[in-house]
């Protein structure tokens, strides 16, 4: 009767630590570095292009986790710091791969369209001092 | 120098003074400290976490192992010795004659007198633990509501973009695992495989949560409520107990009104008993009896 009395009270409070506290993994902060590494990667002009097809190709697999893994990550719910809402305002930018399979359409022209690149924008550009 | 020394003597004066006063007043409060028992609960984070249905036990199982408890026990097996001797007494003053049988009626209402104390000791211990419990309850559910009512109109409106770009990855997630996954040199990443198989897992454990009988949703009328509304029923529900000993006190003043008026009849009995032939005398001069005096002439 006393093992009861000491330890089911022990057994509760413990479980309820352990729903209190979630794992926090830093999901986004892994997404932004992966996804600057692909955005470095389209940029980048001493890549050859099949240099930078296989640097997309490894990033974009991890990518698609690292998206998913933030996409479902619940405690970012009670984070409301400023790199949260940036992430959120902007799905197209944040979450490259969904987005751009979802509009199907490259990578790299997805990202250019979301920064406001276009053909037409291109070849409207003159080039002068500013 | 000397009128250093002299102030010496005055200032050990004062201090002796001032400890003897502090002596005397911890001997005079803290004995009456000592002597009320307690009941501290506290309405804690991990008592807001716990399910509805275990949190009216905890808190009752701390009761359990507080002191206030401890004297309610007492002064209830207490009240059934007292309530076993005034049987006792009742009956034997039912048997006995004479006397013993005043002396024992005497002895019967200080019995019952002894034991109104008693009921009124409980009453008010019992006021006690209703009046905590009430307070434990009001501060979960304030602690409730402060978090629910926690996020900003900015925190509101992250929380539903947070929402919408969930709801847009779930429409669009089969089209791009068929997209990237689909052929088979492009296979299911680690993270994907280990996640299928968790989820499964979750599920079956989700579904085991939700039938296990502990987390069970409490209800009113075959309704089932929220915790706030458990909390506000658990509050009016020891609200009425509270009403309830109201009443029961005005019961134990009539009681104790009954004995007051019982010691009275009974100094009364033994008044006249003590009076013995005046009393007979003065029943003899009665005034019908006396009639005769103004009649025959």
């Amino acid at each position: 009767m006393s093992v009861k009395r000491t330890f089911i009270p022990a057994i509760v409070a413990a479980a309820a630590v352990m729903l209190a506290g979630a794992v926090q993994a830093a999901t986004l902060e892994n997404l932004e570095r992966e996804r600057g590494i692909v955005i470095e990667a389209l940029l980048d002009p001493s890549l050859t292009p099949r240099q930078r097809q296989d640097k997309i190709a490894v990033s974009k697999r991890r990518l698609v986790d690292l998206e998913r893994m933030v996409l479902r990550d619940k405690s970012l719910a009670e984070r409301h710091d400023p790199v949260v809402r940036k992430a959120f305002d902007n799905y197209d930018l944040t979450f490259l791969i969904h987005a751009s399979v979802e509009k199907n359409a490259a990578l790299i022209d997805h990202w250019l369209q979301q920064v406001g690149v276009s053909t037409h924008t291109l070849m409207n550009a003159r080039l002068g001092r500013r | 120098m000397e009128n250093r020394s002299a102030n010496v003597p005055d200032l050990v004066k004062v201090i002796l003074w001032l400890a003897a006063i502090v002596y005397l007043v911890m001997a005079l409060t803290l004995p009456a400290a000592a002597g009320t028992p307690s009941w501290q609960p506290n309405a804690s984070e991990r008592l807001v976490k716990l399910p509805s249905t275990y949190l009216k036990k905890a808190i009752e199982r701390d009761f359990e192992e507080s002191d206030l408890a401890a004297a309610m026990s007492d002064v209830g097996s207490r009240i059934v010795g007292k309530s076993r001797t005034l049987e006792d007494l009742q009956a034997a003053v039912e048997q006995a004659e004479g006397e013993v049988k005043t002396e024992l009626r005497h002895q019967f209402l200080a019995e019952k007198q002894k034991f109104i104390r008693l009921v009124g000791e409980r009453q008010e211990l019992r006021q006690k633990q209703i009046k905590t419990r009430i307070r434990v309850y009001e501060k979960l559910l304030a602690k409730l509501e402060r978090r629910g009512a926690g996020s900003s109109p900015a925190g509101e409106k992250l929380l539903e973009k947070q929402k919408q770009a969930r709801q847009r990855f779930e429409n669009s997630v089969a089209a791009v695992d068929m997209k990237l996954f689909g052929s088979a040199a492009a296979g299911e990443s680690k993270y994907a495989r280990d996640y299928s198989k968790n989820m499964a897992v979750i599920e079956t454990l989700v579904s085991a949560v939700k039938k296990h009988p502990m987390s069970a949703e409490p209800e009113i009328d075959g309704r089932p409520i929220s915790k706030q509304d458990y909390l506000r029923q658990l509050i009016a529900n020891n609200g009425s107990s509270l009403a309830l000993l109201d009443q029961e006190e005005n019961i134990l003043g009539y009681m104790a009104k009954l004995v007051a008026l019982d010691a009275m009849a009974l100094a009364e009995e033994v008044a006249a008993d003590d009076g013995g032939d005046d009393g007979v005398e003065m029943g003899e001069l009665s005034v019908s009896s006396a009639v005769d005096f103004f009649i025959n002439r």
